[in-house]
């Protein structure tokens, strides 16, 4: 797999992302992401001389999909590095794959931390990057009074238990729970809301993911709920869910995201035009979006120096690494192969974009099995960045 | 020099592993480097049946597994058997029902031996061994013990993997159980830990299931 240098052959990669299902409305805009810094790259002069060549799969939002096409990608594609994965249960049905046949998977997209494998790079935000500093701002502007929804998977689980800690540890509660199922219909979203209504929560915390997000949201306005008393908070819901369910529904609604379109540097400005000029003025950026963008980048500059696609060097050489993203400074982790993103709170407004309620001075250490977070969130992890 | 070569715990499922008497009613030495692991071992065998195949399939009922042959290569390979011998091919990996490290048994291709080796198609196969034309006794029941035996230590290690990441997030249930006994029933950390290790204990359950038991009944009172 390791190639000579005296070629213009090009550096095949597979890229894993849904443009049909249900999860759609967020893989596609991965995609684009992937898709925009492949581009970019191609059209600088590629790689060493050598443009970088996708080989792209639609697993139409089913997990399983993502595992047989894993396997395609390697032994019939002859990839190695994959770029790919929304879900935590697609990123699960890639992982034996890559790990047996020693791949590297490039997952862009927040998840509920407690994983490591050799085998991927983790770009999104893990619950330390996230969840603990939304919990404490939830707490401070709304109440302490929490009801969960979410959609049925381990992700929601899981970002539930931790969030459920975190409340509990500040002296919160969590006054109700319910799941619906993926793929749920609008109207699966009704009852819910409606148990909402009478529990009389402080703050929804919400862990739906995909069109769900949608019906959850649009459900809430129809009930005529007031998200300056109560809003819904969440770690998936970025710019693109909040477009489609309506600027109007969106607003005055909280997300924790390590980027927003909103943020104010060159990097970022030129980043946001490039994209509307390639896809439109009215397509917003999102987190998801910018990871796939910037870790597609954070692969180039690594294989420019490795020039070999072999998992071994090509992960030994990330590791450690900096990177300039359109978020900021980021750097992947040495220790965990996550990467080291900012902490970002914003409030959607009437344009659909998000207002920040909070920014971390720098970029926030992943720690994905939450070790500096034990107890409570007056223990807060040292930040060395 | 021991008289068999001690290949690290190769064994049969549990339930084949049952104490078998010899014909003199001894017990027989049935280790894990017996080659009575082999017997009832269910084997596919996906080969021609010439005088190289004859002499594989001959070999494995001798060694008393229980043989099933299939020829022309079936476009699945079957997945219920122990362990699969399986010419190999150049579309052998697209023909595996299942995805590389997710095995669902021991996998032993055989290499004709004309062309050019592809190890690249080999690494394709997630294979758990190789074995040459043509065949000796010996051959077979080598591949056939380290085949099974890596199957089954892999399948142990995914096991411990998971029981891992279990019992990561269990430590983390049971911390927050002892922290809310020791500021609720004014009791030592010594203490509260003695209280959730009792109380699995007698209800025969783990401790991280007392742990959650404790924590939600904690977030019921409120």
């Amino acid at each position: 797999m390791t190639r000579s240098s005296n070629t213009s052959e090009p550096w095949r990669v597979g890229v894993l992302f849904s443009r049909t299902g249900f999860m759609a409305v967020i893989e596609e805009t991965q995609l684009r992401g992937t898709l925009t810094a492949i581009e970019e790259i191609n059209a600088a002069g590629g790689i060493n001389g050598r443009p970088l060549e996708p080989v792209v799969y639609d697993p139409g939002s089913e997990a399983s999909a993502f595992g047989r096409y894993a396997k395609k990608l390697m032994v019939e594609d002859g990839v190695s590095t994959i770029f790919g994965c929304y879900t935590s249960s697609s990123r699960k049905a890639v992982l034996p794959v890559v790990e047996r046949l020693n791949g590297l998977l490039w997952y862009p997209t927040l998840y509920e931390g407690f994983e490591f494998s050799p085998n991927v790079i983790y770009t999104g935000a893990t619950p330390n990057q996230n969840s603990v500093e939304l919990c404490r701002i939830l707490m401070e502007r709304y109440g302490t009074r929490f009801y969960f929804i979410g959609a049925d998977y381990i992700y929601p689980r899981e970002s539930n238990r931790i969030m459920r800690e975190l409340i509990r540890n500040s002296g919160g509660t969590v006054v109700g729970e319910s799941y619906v199922r993926m793929g749920a219909s609008r109207g699966e979203f009704l009852p819910v809301m409606r148990d909402v209504k009478r529990a009389q929560p402080d703050v929804i915390f919400s862990t739906v993911v995909g069109d769900g997000t949608v019906y959850l949201y649009q459900a809430y306005a129809d009930l005529g709920l007031d998200p300056k008393v109560m809003p819904i908070a969440s770690l998936t819901t970025t710019e693109a869910e909040i477009r489609a369910m309506g600027f109007d529904v969106g607003e005055g609604h909280i997300t924790a995201a390590p980027y927003f379109q909103g943020v104010g540097s060159e990097r970022n400005s030129s980043f946001v035009r490039d994209y509307k000029k390639r896809y439109g003025d009215d397509e917003p950026t999102n987190m998801c979006l910018e990871a796939s963008y910037f870790q597609v980048n954070a692969f180039a500059k690594t294989l420019e120096q490795t020039n070999s696609m072999d998992t071994e060097i090509l992960r030994a050489s990330v590791m450690g690494s900096e990177f300039e993203a359109p978020q900021g400074d980021v750097a992947i982790n040495p220790l965990w192969g996550h990467a080291d993103l900012w902490t970002r709170i914003g409030r959607a407004n009437r344009q659909g974009q998000f207002d920040l309620v909070y920014e971390s001075p720098s970029c926030v250490l992943s720690d994905p099995y939450l070790l500096g977070y034990g107890r409570s969130l007056g223990q807060k992890n040292l930040e060395l960045a | 020099m021991q008289e068999t070569i001690d290949i690290a715990r190769f064994a049969r499922e549990p339930q084949g592993a049952g104490a078998r008497k010899d014909a003199s009613g001894r017990d027989a030495p049935s280790g894990p480097s017996s080659s009575r692991s082999f017997w009832n071992l269910k084997v596919a065998v996906i080969v021609d049946r010439d005088d190289d195949g004859e002499r594989l399939i001959r070999e494995l009922q001798r060694l008393r597994c229980d043989v099933h042959h299939e020829w022309p290569m079936p476009s699945q390979i079957p997945a219920q058997y122990d362990v699969v011998f399986c010419v190999l091919s150049p579309d052998l990996p697209q023909r595996l029902p299942w995805i590389p490290g997710e095995p669902a048994s021991a996998l032993v291709v055989i290499d004709p031996g004309t062309g050019m080796l592809d190890l690249n198609l080999l690494h394709n196969c997630a294979a758990h061994g190789v074995l040459h034309y043509p065949v000796t006794s010996r051959s077979v029941q080598s591949t056939l013990a380290l085949a099974r035996g890596h199957f089954l230590y892999e399948r142990r290690l995914r096991g411990r993997i998971e029981k891992l990441d279990e019992s990561l997030r269990t430590m983390r249930s049971v911390e927050r159980a002892k922290s809310l006994l020791m500021r609720l029933k004014n009791v030592s950390e010594e203490e509260a830990y003695n209280y959730l290790r009792r109380q699995a204990m007698e209800r025969r359950v783990t401790i991280g299931a007392v742990a959650s038991a404790i924590i939600d009944s904690y977030e019921l009172l409120g």
